[in-house]
């Protein structure tokens, strides 16, 4: 509860427009992403591959009928060992009315944060964009990169999704 | 009583073409020597039930012009006319017309008023051409008993029956009595009924206008008063014309005792059962005459005590014949006929009962049961009652519903999704072997004949007969051969075929297409043909049949054929590649290129040398394919190959590495295992095989895919040979894997496309597997010996 402390003043009026994150690991950095996006968590079997897709599209899953594709965000961002257990998890997400998979080593839990909880990101250069990062949110020790996961997976760089269609 | 008559327009809509398309069907079918009376009764029922819920449903363009339409519809199949050729043309054209003025209500396009105008007056000379001396009474009765005037003006003075329902207000105040004052400014007004005074004016009236104004002046007061609708102003020739008796026998107030004289003109068809008739009765037959209309509130209320009355002169108006009358005895039988008049009036002037029957449900509902067993215990009713007839008896007997493609989809979809839920349970049962109760196995083995019946089933819901698209072409070809001078006669096969609806959607253009072309290239001039030696007219062969997975469809002509060398200068000169070694085959599918026509002159019909090429597209974008054969002089048959349905697909599962992929089966002529240096390369880089005699590119699968293969070595895998509409290939994967019917899936939904992937599917052990997409593979192929070559 030391947020609570932190944010002081403002935490009575931004509590009202607090929403509700998950939160996963890649390698060691944790990430927070809008829980209404995410449809269901699953674990990680084996898809199939997709000729000459770029490799951290692993390929599609069957999820109840429908072809998934799922992407695997440790290889896009360089992160932690890529390796395929039974505790490595799948986040089905449901973003600009497509369903995608997404491997995360795993799922945290569920926090609330508030507006006033994201700070800005200070700009940093690497694979990943800034622009697909809402802000920062800190909780105890632990930091979270907040992102807005739509964005990120409707972008041309993970190649989902037809240019012409985009 | 209001209903909101808007929820069944689309019914109307779709039941409305339907009856036109049988009635162009019918006609195209009728010969004109010596016409099928059973056939003229089709096509006037046809146009009865367009008619009559055009009127109920209030879209009134449509139903004067249907009356038109039936009027001399009903005059032919009496024998009053001869038909004619010309009546055909008017009929069609007719048809045309009222298909427009539908659009219009659906709001696409519309028709020119002055087209209906036109073939209006068209039917109207046609109808009283050669007839006027002729006419004789029972045509006049006929007329008046079906509310059928034809609308003819008599020295500018015309003759209007209005009926209405006034809504309570304007009953109660002055809207009634304004009215009238309105209408007796502008001509003779008599008032045939009126409700009593103590329901102060509510309920029903009946006026009879006799005006020089059109109908359109005073229509909107009598719509402003009316309720929702019901009122209805009918234009009476026959009123006009002779006025005196049957005029007379109209003229009865109601209420008042019908006089003999009125009787005399139908006792001597009805015979006795309406002789004791009662006071009652008087005034039920006064409204009978105004037919269906018929509104009386009384009427419907007082229906016990009357029925019998009603129905006798029910059946005195509209059955001359006293057997009729006396066949119609069974008491309940006749009170709902009784009431079906009565009630429905009030709703809207509706023409015909059948619809509104339905509607009126709730307020009466055994009469409605009953409807259907009048129609049929009644064979010796004449026609226009079996007409009337005939439309309540067929929504008894079509047992049939309408269903949105979206559900019959999802239906589709989720047995598509048991299907495989199935055939995964099955595939975990037998890896248990023998730990697995039998009692399981026999369960499971039970469920999968079970799916399989279902995912039939269900699949055929959406598999319609192709005879929904020959139909239309017997027209085409009338309207085209006219058109361009040429005699061809077209001859259908196999038209009970059954394909997907979406396929039937998407072919209809394709196959038109063809069949213009048959008939604007391959036919002849009548003169050519007679010099070739052959019939003057010409025949146009529509075949349709199953063949493997597929529907084959042939347009087949016996016209000059295709001419290979002026094809073949023709490809030379845009440049296309074309050598004197190239099969027929080859030569005639050059016909296919964008923009290439043989044709001397362009007309109107073809010859642009646009089509042809989106005929191919289209066929192929449903996964079909077109072939021509042709002999020079004898004809030309173009067949097109399609699959039974886009949903599934025959597939043949090949591996690769770990990968299975599926190759559509129609694609596939034969696999094959090479042996050691049967593979040849060109420049080192492009590979060919030698199959029969033939240099094949070779697709290395995973190559093409960037994939594990189990092989290095050519020997140990097999060479598929495939052929994409011409462009054979040798595909090259590890193994061949079984036989299967697929489900296809898009991979575009969350994906995107993805080169020489047509989509995606779901195989047994619940893992998606790729489709080939062999027309890029192919491709392929050719752009790697280009690169090489």
């Amino acid at each position: 509860m030391e947020v609570m402390t932190h944010t002081g003043a403002a935490a009575g009026e931004s509590d009202m427009a607090a929403s509700e994150y998950l939160t996963f690991t890649l390698g060691s950095e944790e990430y927070a992403i809008d829980i209404l996006k995410v449809q269901e968590i699953r674990g990680y079997e084996q898809p199939t591959l997709i000729a000459n897709a770029p490799p951290f599209i692993k390929g599609v899953i069957n999820l109840r009928g429908i072809i998934v594709p799922v992407v695997d965000l440790r290889i896009k961002f360089n992160l932690g060992k890529i390796e395929y257990t039974p505790f490595t998890v799948v986040i089905i997400l449901n973003v600009a009315r497509r369903v995608i998979g997404v491997v995360v080593d795993s799922v945290s839990d569920v926090i609330s944060l508030t507006p006033a909880q994201i700070r800005p990101a200070p700009d940093f250069s690497g694979t990943f964009d800034t622009r697909y990062i809402q802000g920062l949110a800190t909780q105890g020790t632990r930091m979270m990169i907040v992102t807005d996961i739509e964005r990120m997976m409707t972008s041309a760089d993970m190649e989902l999704i037809d240019t012409a269609a985009a | 009583m209001a209903i909101d008559m808007t929820q069944f327009y689309q019914v109307f809509f779709e039941e409305s073409e339907e009856h036109l398309a049988a009635m162009e069907t019918l006609l195209l079918d009728l010969d004109i020597e010596n016409p099928d009376s059973e056939q003229l009764n089709a096509i006037f029922r046809a146009a009865h039930s367009i008619k009559g819920s055009a009127g109920t449903f209030g879209f009134t363009d449509l139903a004067e012009t249907t009356h038109i339409l039936e009027n001399l519809l009903d005059r032919i199949r009496k024998r009053e006319l001869g038909l004619r050729a010309d009546m055909v043309d008017a009929f069609l054209e007719c048809g045309d017309l009222l298909r427009g003025m539908l659009d219009g209500h659906q709001g696409r396009g519309g028709v020119a008023p002055d087209a209906v105008e036109a073939i209006c007056s068209r039917l109207r000379e046609l109808s009283s051409g050669q007839s006027v001396a002729a006419t004789p009474p029972p045509a006049v009765i006929a007329d008046a008993v079906d509310q059928v005037p034809i609308a003819v003006e008599i020295s500018g003075r015309r003759v209007f029956d209005i009926q209405f329902l006034p809504t309570e207000i304007s009953a109660k105040g002055e809207g009634v009595a304004n009215l009238l004052d309105e209408l007796r400014a502008i001509g003779d007004l008599e008032i045939l009924g009126q409700p009593d005074a103590e329901a102060c004016n509510v309920g029903f009236w009946q006026l009879r206008l006799i005006t020089e104004v059109p109908q359109e002046s005073f229509s909107d007061q009598i719509d402003f008063i009316a309720d929702h609708g019901a009122w209805r102003v009918v234009e009476d020739k026959s009123v006009a014309v002779n006025g005196t008796s049957a005029f007379g026998f109209f003229k009865d107030q109601p209420g008042v005792p019908d006089e003999h004289r009125g009787y005399g003109f139908f006792t001597s068809v009805a015979g006795e059962p309406l002789s004791d008739l009662t006071e009652a009765i008087g005034k039920i037959v006064e409204d009978d005459s105004y037919g269906f209309f018929d509104p009386l509130p009384a009427v419907a209320s007082a229906v016990e005590e009357v029925a019998m009355a009603e129905e006798g002169d029910g059946y005195g108006f509209f059955a001359p014949l006293p057997v009729a009358v006396a066949a119609l005895t069974p008491e309940p039988v006749m009170a709902e006929e009784g009431d079906g008049y009565g009630f429905f009036a009030p709703i809207t002037p509706p023409l015909t009962e059948a619809p509104p029957v339905a509607m009126a449900e709730p307020s009466l509902p055994a009469p409605i049961v009953q409807a259907a067993p009048v129609a049929m215990e009644k064979p010796t009713v004449p026609p226009v009652r079996a007409a009337k007839a005939a439309a309540p008896s067929a929504v008894a007997a079509d047992s049939s519903i309408r269903v949105s493609i979206e559900k019959v989809d999802q239906l589709i979809n989720l047995v598509g999704e048991l299907v495989i839920t199935q055939s995964m349970l099955l595939q975990t049962a037998t890896q248990l072997q023998d730990s697995a109760p039998e009692r399981l196995i026999h369960g499971l083995a039970q469920l999968e004949r079970n799916t399989r019946d279902l995912q039939e089933s269900v699949m055929s819901i959406r598999m319609m007969p192709i005879s929904f698209v020959f139909s239309r072409f017997p027209r085409v070809v009338r309207d085209l051969s006219g058109k361009l001078g040429k005699q061809v006669e077209i001859k259908t096969t196999g038209e009970t075929t059954e394909l997907d609806k979406s396929l039937i959607e998407r072919i209809t253009d394709p196959l038109t297409h063809l069949i213009r072309n048959s008939l604007d290239h391959g036919i002849e001039t009548p003169e050519k043909r007679v010099a070739a030696g052959k019939s003057p007219v010409g025949t146009i062969t529509l075949k349709a049949y199953h063949q493997g997975g597929n529907i084959v469809i042939e347009v087949g002509d016996d016209g000059a054929g295709l001419p290979r060398d002026k094809i073949l200068a023709k490809a030379r000169e845009k440049g296309l590649p074309a050598s004197d070694q190239m099969t027929d085959q080859e030569v005639f599918s050059l016909i296919f290129e964008a923009g290439f026509s043989t044709a001397d002159q362009v007309t109107d019909v073809s010859g642009r040398g646009v089509g042809m090429d989106v005929v191919r597209r289209n066929i192929q974008s449903m996964g079909g394919r077109v072939e021509i054969e042709s002999i020079f002089g004898v004809g030309t048959r173009m067949t097109v190959r399609l699959p039974l349905t886009l949903a599934i697909l025959d597939g043949m599962s090949v591996a690769v590495g770990d990968q299975t992929y599926i190759l559509p089966l129609s694609y596939v002529i034969e696999s094959l295992q090479p042996e050691t240096g049967d593979i040849k390369t060109l420049s080192n880089q492009a590979r060919v095989i030698q199959v029969r005699g033939e240099y094949l590119p070779v697709v290395v699968l995973h190559e093409v895919f960037n994939i594990k293969s189990s092989f290095i070595d050519f020997t140990q895998g097999i060479m598929v040979v495939l052929d994409a509409d011409g462009a054979k290939a040798a595909l090259f994967v590890d193994t061949l894997v079984g036989q299967h019917q697929v489900v296809i899936k898009s991979l575009e939904a969350n994906y995107r496309r993805v080169p020489g992937v047509s989509g995606a599917t779901i195989m047994g052990d619940g893992h998606v597997a790729m489709i080939l997409d062999v027309s890029a593979i192919a491709g392929m192929a050719k752009s790697n010996m280009q690169k090489a070559g």
